[in-house]
């Protein structure tokens, strides 16, 4: 049986959920121990506990030890059904997280699913909505298959409660290259706030003005119901003609609206800068479909902790090798060898 | 992995927010014990008054929003006074008992930082006992940031570092004990002792109890109370039925015990169901037992011990299941041996007596008892009266001592408060009003006397000529009476000896009590065998 250190490379929860993923994409049990081995509160938690028990409903799968605080599971995939599927995640967990879990299996099932996932759309520490839609969805369906996303609700840190729908018809994966992201087509910058006091995007459309030299009509702030509340974030977006590149600032106590969004916008100025195709985290998330598709290349700035911990698991599932490699003109080439 | 199951008070105060968003900027221990990373609470039952319904329902949503894992089982539970012990951890208990806990298949926290203090340390109580079957849940904010869900931990009683944080809620627990003596503070260590020993047999066993005591000592309050003992632990479902044994007489008894059928005598007009069958699952006082007659004794045993009888004028049996307490104020053994009391019965009865003692022999409890009767005056009157400091002395000061001889017990004692209470100008006891007391109760007293003296005379002339009686002195014949008393109770003069010289026996170095007995009869001229009769 396929054993995995979870303490080995960035050794979070993105390990445990990658190799769920790739478990019920390929029909292999797996064990996994020592998970989160080098946290401050090591084990399986709540939010990744949520991911286990979606992996178990979407294919019948059994999961020995799962339990929060859980160092080692063992997990044995069923058959991956298509079907209508509800997922609602607690506090600190992100839907996004858990369509990581579940997206790919489903994609590569024999028919059309339907999720609904409840939870944070808009959380530290995970992709928010806007970026799933908009930046990683539109590449996962140039493989194949047809994802359409939906925000129905926003959800934000601490309370969550907001929803999303996703839609999947699933097709066969074929690799596709993505080395060129094309021109620039447009650029925004969106500050959103719910419950808060207004002022704050106002300084953060400020300072993101300071540092991205985008016309004055590409920023816009977007007050949403109080009672969403309270939560902050500030999206940053731009479109080339072969994909889309968003980076998020997420409003938090303790960090101050002008400090956040200079931290945003410098990132976002650095991508612009670079003839990259993918950012850091997109690049993360299209190893999994990418190594599924069994080829396809994509051009990246340079490869984060995360991208390189998930390129070691799926070796471990499809025995592939996916590397990076630096390029002349300071991208890197991600791409099966 | 077992379910985990949150038990704890909604907090009226700590719970509470503003109905905004802010409220997410602030720590809420209910809402913030769901929002941690490495706790799952799969079901939280959350206690709350009538009054804190709407904040309830706003705290359940916010618990699902952020825990979706986690159904929140509300529970309506109103106290009259949060803050009143002996309420609060009743109604805890019974809470607790009308649980369905698995503790095989589920886990429980039981989450203490909620509630006033009184329901937090009945929580802790009633985890300590393991009535709640879980460990202790503490939730506090965090210090230095702003973080909604605060930090928690979790106490194992079990583990032995906690026990000196047991061994001080000890004490707390006792309080809950004090519960038989209706909260009075009896200093006197013997009473004290029985009580302890009353309450663990009334919550362990089911047998009947025979109280021994003069009137007044208060058998019947002990009896209801450990009805109610009983019954607040689930051990019993049914009423307390109490009846004065030396009030049935004749048909009457057999009926008003056990009931009876239409048209079983004159003046049977309708079906009566009796007293055994409406202690059903209850609790049946028998006061003053050794009035019973002997018929009526018969049903009894039968019914306490097939738990069955039949009604009068019934050709079918009847059931009740009821627990026996008897009272009596006479020697029952005395009783069988004369043959007024039949033995069966006796023994059935005599696996846990206990004697009550009359107040003379409590005279550390009168001031307990004087506060309670106060308590108890201002309760039923509505009007609070106490003593000034120099007539509560002076009461005090007659009511202790040796010559105090409070042949009514308890019940003079609670019939002179009140009068002092009535009388009292402006709700205050002064020395005058003490003084009118205390010179009735001597003149009350001093009646009781000379009745004694003179069923004294009576007694006596059994045994004396009326020239032999005139010839002693009343100093001698209160005595003699009572020597005569014993013997008639006792089998030989070696046991009549050893009653009547009971004190001084234990500082002789020959125990000569017999003979003792008959030189002390020997002056008056009388033997042994006739005073034995």
């Amino acid at each position: 049986m396929i054993t995995i250190d979870g303490a080995e490379g960035e050794g979070g929860g993105q390990v445990v959920r990658n190799a769920l993923a790739l478990s019920l994409a390929t029909g292999q049990p797996f064990r996994i121990t020592n998970i989160r081995g080098g946290r401050e509160k090591p084990g399986l938690m709540r939010q990744h506990l949520t991911a286990v028990e979606a992996a178990c409903a979407i294919a019948d799968a059994t999961c020995d030890g799962a339990a929060v605080g859980a160092s080692e599971i063992t997990f044995h995939p069923g058959t991956v059904r298509a079907g209508d599927y509800h997922f609602a995640v607690g506090t600190a967990g992100s839907t996004s997280l858990v369509l990581q879990t579940v997206l790919m299996p489903l994609v590569m099932a024999g028919a059309p699913s339907r999720l609904v996932l409840e939870g944070g759309t808009h959380n530290m520490q995970a992709p928010p909505f806007d970026f799933i839609d908009r930046c990683f969805l539109p590449v996962l369906n140039r493989l194949g298959p047809r994802v359409t996303a939906r925000l129905i609700r926003h959800g934000f840190y601490p309370r969550g409660g907001g929803r999303v729908e996703i839609e999947i018809a699933p097709a066969p994966l074929s690799p596709v290259d993505c080395l060129d992201r094309g021109a620039p087509l447009s650029v925004s910058a969106t500050a959103l706030i719910a419950g808060l006091p207004f002022d704050i995007v106002t300084r953060e459309i400020e300072t993101a003005r300071r540092f991205l030299d985008w016309p004055e009509e590409a920023f816009a702030t977007h007050e949403l119901p109080a009672d969403r509340g309270p939560g902050n974030v500030l999206l940053l977006e731009a479109a080339f003609e072969r994909g889309t590149e968003i980076v998020t600032g997420f409003g938090k106590i303790g960090t101050s609206a002008q400090s956040l969004a200079k931290t945003a916008a410098q990132r976002m100025a650095g991508f612009i800068g670079s003839a990259a195709f993918a950012g850091p985290y997109l690049a993360d998330q299209l190893l999994l479909p990418f190594a599924l598709a069994g080829g396809g290349a994509f051009t990246t700035v340079k490869p984060s902790r995360h991208s390189l911990t998930a390129a070691d698991v799926i070796a471990r599932f499809t025995g592939q090798r996916w590397t990076f490699a630096a390029q002349d003109d300071g991208t890197h080439l991600a791409r099966r060898i | 992995m077992k379910p985990l199951t949150v038990i704890g008070f909604l907090g009226s105060t700590l719970d509470a927010s503003k109905f905004g968003p802010s409220r997410w900027n602030k720590w809420r221990p209910t809402v913030g014990l769901a929002m941690h990373d490495d706790l799952r609470v799969d079901r939280l039952i959350l206690l709350h008054g009538k009054a804190h319904d709407r904040l309830a329902a706003y705290v359940t949503e916010d618990v699902r929003a952020v825990s979706p894992e986690t159904s929140v089982d509300l529970r309506r539970l109103d106290f009259k006074d949060p803050w009143d012990f002996e309420e609060v951890y009743g109604t805890l208990l019974d809470f607790a008992r009308g649980q369905a806990f698995d503790p095989e298949a589920e886990d429980y926290l039981i989450h203490i930082t909620t509630g006033t203090h009184v329901m937090q340390i009945c929580l802790f109580l009633l985890t300590e006992a393991r009535d709640l079957p879980g460990r202790l849940l503490q939730t506090q904010p965090s210090r230095g940031e702003i973080r909604p869900a605060g930090s928690y931990s979790i106490i194992d009683l079990d583990l032995s570092r906690y026990d000196s944080i047991a061994t001080r809620f000890a004490a707390a627990s006792a309080e809950s004990a004090s519960f038989l003596k209706s909260g009075i503070e009896t200093r006197n260590g013997a009473f004290n002792r029985m009580i302890d020993e009353i309450e663990r047999v009334a919550l362990r066993s089911r047998a009947p109890v025979l109280l021994m005591g003069p009137t007044g000592a208060g058998k019947s309050q002990l009896a209801r109370r450990i009805h109610e003992l009983k019954r607040l632990k689930h051990q019993v479902a049914g009423s307390f039925i109490e009846v004065n044994c030396a009030t049935l007489k004749g048909d009457n008894a057999m009926s008003a015990l056990f009931g009876h059928r239409k048209g079983a005598f004159t003046g049977a007009v309708s079906d009566r169901p009796g007293l055994l069958r409406a202690a059903d699952r209850g609790m049946l006082f028998l006061d003053e037992i050794g009035e019973l007659g002997l018929d009526e004794q018969a049903m009894i045993l039968r019914a306490i011990e097939d738990k069955r009888f039949l009604p009068v004028g019934s050709d079918r049996e009847a059931a009740s299941d009821f627990q026996l307490i008897a009272g009596t104020n006479r020697d029952l053994g005395e009783a069988v041996s004369a043959g007024a009391f039949r033995e069966d019965l006796y023994a059935r009865l005599n696996l846990w007596t206990f004697r009550l003692p009359g107040l003379a022999a409590r005279r550390e409890d009168i001031e307990p008892n004087l506060d309670y009767e106060l308590d108890r005056f201002a309760e039923r009157e509505g009007d609070r009266v106490s003593f000034n400091k120099e007539a509560r002395q002076r009461y005090l000061a007659f009511a202790t001592a040796p010559d105090a001889s409070w042949p009514g017990n308890f019940r003079d004692l609670a019939a002179s408060i009140t009068r002092m209470a009535t009388l009292a100008p402006r709700g205050r006891i002064d020395t005058e009003t003490v003084d009118v007391e205390i010179a009735r109760l001597r003149r009350l007293w001093s009646g009781q006397a000379r009745a004694d003296e003179a069923g004294a005379g009576d007694l006596l002339s059994e045994f004396l000529t009326a020239d032999a009686l005139a010839a002693i002195d009343r100093f001698d014949r209160v005595q003699l009476a009572d020597v005569i008393r014993v013997c008639r109770a006792s089998r030989t003069l070696s046991d009549a000896g050893r009653t009547l010289f009971n004190a001084s026996r234990t500082r002789r170095s020959t125990a000569n009590d017999a003979d003792r007995l008959r030189k002390y009869l020997a002056r008056f001229g009388l033997e042994w065998r006739a005073v034995a009769g």
